[in-house]
C-alpha cells in the first residue's frame, strides 16, 4: 500500500511563496499529474514529499504512515528529474543497477541482473543494456533513468518534467510511450509538469496548481469540459478558450438564453444547465467557448452571430480564423485545414449552447456544463 | 517596400567544414512574408545575419529592389530588424524610441514627428507614445519594436524568432497580430523560426532549411501536404507525422515483418512504389482512419494506448518498434486490447526513398 497524503502543506522559501495549505490525496497506484505553469509550487510539492525540503506546517503521509522524521533516503520514493543525471562513465546495465549496489541495498549481482533484466524489458532498452550512455538517443537516456528509478521498487515514483527538455516531435511520441508503460509500473506516481497535453495524457487525474494554491483536482476530462475557474480553462487547449460576457435573459417561464457579442440572438439554454442557474441565483456570468466549438455558418443563418475575417493561420490539418465580432471582441476557431478564407471578408459563426461553459461573472469559478455535451460519444 | 533575391549564396566559415549556407536561390516577391524555417544549425540565422550586413559572403549575391548589396554598408541596405529581445531603450518612451534612429540620421524633428505619428496609427500604438517599454505589455512592445524597425522605411523587414521567449498563450496571440500587421501593410518580412507551427502560420511561403540546403520553398500548405522529402515530412506538423519502413511481399501488400501490419498495394502506391522493394512510408495522425470494422483496404492491429486530450483522442497501435498514432475526433470506444482497423487514403500517404529521403511522385 503506498497511497500518499499531502494535508495542509505549508512551505515558503523566506517570502517566496512555495505551496501553501495544500491537501492531496494520492491513492494506491494512481499516476497524479501536478500542473501548472513556472512558479505553481510543483517542484516543492515534488521535493516535500522526497524529503527534500521540509514544511513550515502541515504532514506527509505514504501509506496512512506520517514520515515527516524521516531522510529522503529512508522514504523509499524514487525521484526522476529533468536532466537525467545518468553516470556518462557507465553503461546502460551498470547505471540501472547502481542502486542495487548501494550500501542501502548490497543485492547479490545474480538478483540484480534478474531486476534490471526485468525493468529494461519494460521501459524497451532490453537490447541496449551494453551500450554507453554517449551512444543513446534522448529518448533511450529518459528511458534508462526510469529505469534506474524503477528497479528500487520504490513505493512513490516522482518525475519532474521528463519530457520537457525534449524537441516537440519526441515529446509527442515520448508521451504516448510513456503512456502505453504506465500500465506496467503498477506503481504510485506524482509526474509534474507545464504541459497541459502531458497532464491530461497521463494522469488518472490532475492536480492543477497556481501560486502555490491547488485550483483543481479531478480527472482530465472535468478539468478540460468542467474546469473550476476561467484561470483552469484557460491553461487547457491551444488555441485558448475564448471567455466573453454574457447576459441572461428570461423567457416564456422556465426557458432562460444567453446573448453575447453584441447581438440580439439568444442561444437557449439546456434544462440541466437552466437548472443549476435557477439554484443559483445567478445573473451575471461569463461564458468559455472552445475554439473547435465554434463553427462557421452558412450566410443568412439566423441563429448565427456576425464576424468579419480578422486574421486566418493556416497550420495544417487544422487552422486557426481569428473572427471580429459586432462588438469588437475577438472570437476564435479552429477550422478544417482545407478551407480558406479572405482577410476582412465578412462571415457567421455559431456556436451549439450545449457546449458553452458557463462562469460566475463575479467569482470567475465554473457554475455549469451540459451533461448531454460531446464527452460522452 | 522591395523584393529580395538570394542568387546562389554561400558562407562557409572554414575551408575544412561543409558551408553553413550552400548555394541559397530564393526569389522573394516584394510584399511577401517569407519564413526561413529548420533546426538548430541549418543557416536560417546565418541567412538573416548575411541580409542585414552582420555577417560577410562567402559567395552569391543578395539582391535589394534590384541592387546588389554585398557591398553595402549595413546601414545603408533598407533592413528594418526586429530581434527576439526587444531592446527598447528603457529610459525612452515609446515616442523617443521610435524616434531614436531617425535622430541619429540628422532627420529633421518636423520629419521625424510625421514619420511616429504616421507609424504609431499604423502599428495601432498612438495611445502609447508616451510611456516608457516598462509599462507596456510583451504584446505592445512587440508592436513597438515593429514600429521602430519599420519607420526608417526598410526596404526589407527581418524578424529574427520574434516570438520565441513568450509563453505559448501568449504567442499565439502575438502571432495573430504579427500576421494581421502583415496582411493590412503588406512589407516585405523574412521570419527566421524554428517553430514549424509559426512559420506555417505566418508565412505566405516557406523555406525549409537543412544542414545549409534548401529542402523546399513552397507554401504552408503545400509544404505541409506535399513535403519534398523525408526530412519535410518530419519537421512539419504537430503531431508529427508517423513514418517507418515496409517492405512490398508477394501478395502485393506492404508489411512490417513480424508484425499485423499489412496494406494492400493500390494501383496509386504500386505506381509510386515501381520497382522498389522496400521503401520508408509516412502517414499524419489525422491522415489515418480508425475502425471497429475492417474493410478490404484496412490494416489490422491492437489499441496499446489511448490519449483523450479534450477535443481529440489519439489511438496508438504497436507493430514491433514502432507505435503508430492515429488522431481522431473525441471518442470513448477505443481501450488497450481493443481489435481495430486502420485505413489509409492514398491521398494521405507519403513513400519516401529509403535511400535518398526523398518522396516518390507518379
Amino acid at each position: 500500500m503506498a497511497s500518499v497524503e499531502l494535508q495542509g502543506l505549508t512551505k515558503f522559501y523566506h517570502k517566496r511563496r512555495g505551496v501553501e495549505n495544500l491537501s492531496l490525496d494520492i491513492h494506491d497506484k494512481e499516476f497524479m499529474a501536478v500542473f501548472g505553469p513556472a512558479g505553481a509550487g510543483k517542484t516543492t510539492t515534488l521535493n516535500l514529499i522526497a524529503g527534500i525540503v521540509t514544511p513550515n506546517s502541515g504532514t506527509v503521509k505514504l501509506g496512512g504512515r506520517d514520515i515527516g522524521g524521516l531522510e529522503p533516503a529512508d522514504r523509499n520514493v524514487a525521484m526522476v528529474f529533468e536532466s537525467y543525471a545518468l553516470y556518462p562513465q557507465f553503461n546502460v546495465y551498470d547505471n540501472m543497477a547502481f542502486p542495487l549496489r548501494s550500501p542501502k541495498f548490497k543485492m547479490p549481482e545474480d538478483k540484480i541482473k534478474e531486476r534490471v533484466t526485468h525493468h529494461a524489458k519494460v521501459m524497451r532498452i532490453d537490447h541496449l543494456l551494453q551500450r554507453p550512455i554517449q551512444a543513446l538517443s534522448n529518448g533511450q537516456r529518459q528511458r534508462t533513468a526510469l529505469g534506474r528509478a524503477l528497479v528500487r521498487n520504490p513505493d512513490v515514483f516522482l518525475l519532474d518534467e521528463p519530457l520537457s527538455h525534449l524537441d516537440a516531435k519526441l515529446r509527442h511520441s515520448m508521451r504516448a510511450e510513456l503512456k502505453e508503460m504506465r500500465t506496467q509500473l503498477g506503481t504510485t506516481t506524482i509526474y509534474v509538469t507545464h504541459d497541459y497535453l502531458e497532464a491530461m495524457s497521463l494522469g488518472d487525474r490532475v492536480a492543477v496548481l497556481n501560486q502555490g494554491h491547488l485550483l483543481q483536482l479531478a480527472s482530465p476530462d472535468d478539468v478540460y469540459f468542467r474546469p473550476a475557474s476561467i484561470d483552469v480553462a484557460k491553461f487547457f487547449g491551444d488555441p485558448e478558450v475564448n471567455i466573453f460576457d454574457a447576459t441572461l435573459k428570461t423567457s416564456g417561464g422556465s426557458q432562460i438564453s444567453v446573448q453575447m457579442l453584441g447581438e440580439n440572438i439568444p442561444l437557449a439554454l439546456p434544462p440541466d444547465v437552466v437548472q443549476i442557474l435557477n439554484e443559483k441565483h445567478t445573473s451575471k456570468i461569463q461564458v468559455g467557448v472552445r475554439p473547435p466549438d465554434v463553427r462557421i455558418a452558412p450566410e443568412g443563418d439566423k441563429q448565427a452571430f456576425h464576424a468579419t475575417i480578422y486574421s486566418f493561420e493556416p497550420l495544417g490539418t487544422k487552422s486557426i480564423l481569428t473572427l471580429k465580432a459586432v462588438d469588437g471582441s475577438f472570437v476564435r476557431a479552429l477550422v478544417d485545414g482545407h478551407l480558406t478564407f479572405e482577410i476582412d471578408r465578412r462571415t457567421q459563426f455559431c456556436i451549439d449552447p450545449h457546449l458553452l461553459i458557463i462562469f460566475d461573472g463575479q467569482s470567475q469559478k465554473f457554475l455549469a456544463r451540459s451533461a448531454d455535451s460531446i464527452e460522452n460519444s | 517596400m522591395a523584393e529580395l533575391l538570394y542568387k546562389k549564396l554561400v558562407k562557409q566559415y572554414r575551408p575544412d567544414l561543409p558551408p553553413a549556407l550552400d548555394r541559397l536561390d530564393l526569389n522573394i516577391r516584394d510584399g511577401e512574408f517569407i519564413a526561413l524555417l529548420g533546426p538548430s544549425g541549418c543557416g536560417k540565422s546565418t541567412t538573416l545575419r548575411m541580409t542585414a550586413g552582420l555577417e560577410s559572403i562567402s559567395d552569391g549575391q543578395i539582391v535589394i529592389g534590384g541592387k546588389v548589396v554585398n557591398n553595402t554598408h549595413p546601414k545603408d541596405r533598407g533592413i528594418g530588424l526586429a530581434f527576439e529581445n526587444y531592446a527598447l531603450y528603457p529610459p525612452l518612451t515609446v515616442r523617443d524610441n521610435l524616434a531614436f534612429n531617425l535622430k541619429a540620421h540628422g532627420v529633421k524633428q518636423a520629419e521625424i514627428d510625421k514619420r511616429v505619428a504616421e507609424i504609431a496609427k499604423y502599428l495601432h500604438v498612438e495611445e502609447l507614445l508616451e510611456l516608457k517599454p516598462a509599462a507596456l505589455s510583451s504584446g505592445q512592445k512587440q508592436r513597438v519594436n515593429i514600429a521602430r524597425a519599420l519607420i526608417r522605411r526598410p526596404a526589407v523587414l527581418l524578424l529574427d524568432e520574434p516570438l520565441s521567449h513568450l509563453d505559448a498563450a501568449l504567442r499565439v496571440k502575438m502571432r495573430t497580430e504579427i500576421k494581421r500587421l502583415h496582411t493590412e501593410q503588406r512589407f516585405t518580412t523574412i521570419i527566421v523560426t524554428h517553430d514549424q507551427l509559426e512559420a506555417m502560420a505566418l508565412a505566405d511561403r516557406i523555406a525549409v532549411l537543412n544542414d545549409g540546403k534548401l529542402q523546399q520553398f513552397d507554401t504552408p500548405l503545400q509544404v505541409f501536404n506535399h513535403p519534398a522529402n523525408e526530412f519535410v515530412a518530419g519537421f512539419l506538423g504537430e503531431p508529427p507525422m508517423n513514418i517507418f519502413a515496409v517492405k512490398g511481399d508477394s501478395n502485393r501488400r506492404l508489411v512490417v515483418p513480424g508484425t499485423e501490419f499489412s496494406l494492400p498495394i493500390t494501383d496509386f502506391v504500386g505506381r509510386l512504389l515501381g520497382e522498389r522493394k522496400s521503401v520508408r512510408l509516412g502517414a499524419r495522425p489525422w491522415g489515418i482512419h480508425v475502425s471497429q470494422t475492417p474493410s478490404e483496404v484496412s490494416v489490422p492491429g491492437t489499441v496499446s494506448v489511448v490519449e483523450n486530450l479534450g477535443d481529440e483522442t489519439r489511438v496508438g497501435v504497436r507493430y514491433g518498434d514502432m507505435l503508430l498514432m492515429a488522431s481522431t475526433d473525441i471518442t470513448r470506444v477505443y481501450k488497450p486490447g481493443s481489435k481495430v482497423h486502420l485505413t489509409f487514403e492514398d491521398e494521405d500517404l507519403n513513400l519516401f526513398d529509403e535511400d535518398t529521403g526523398e518522396r516518390l511522385t507518379a
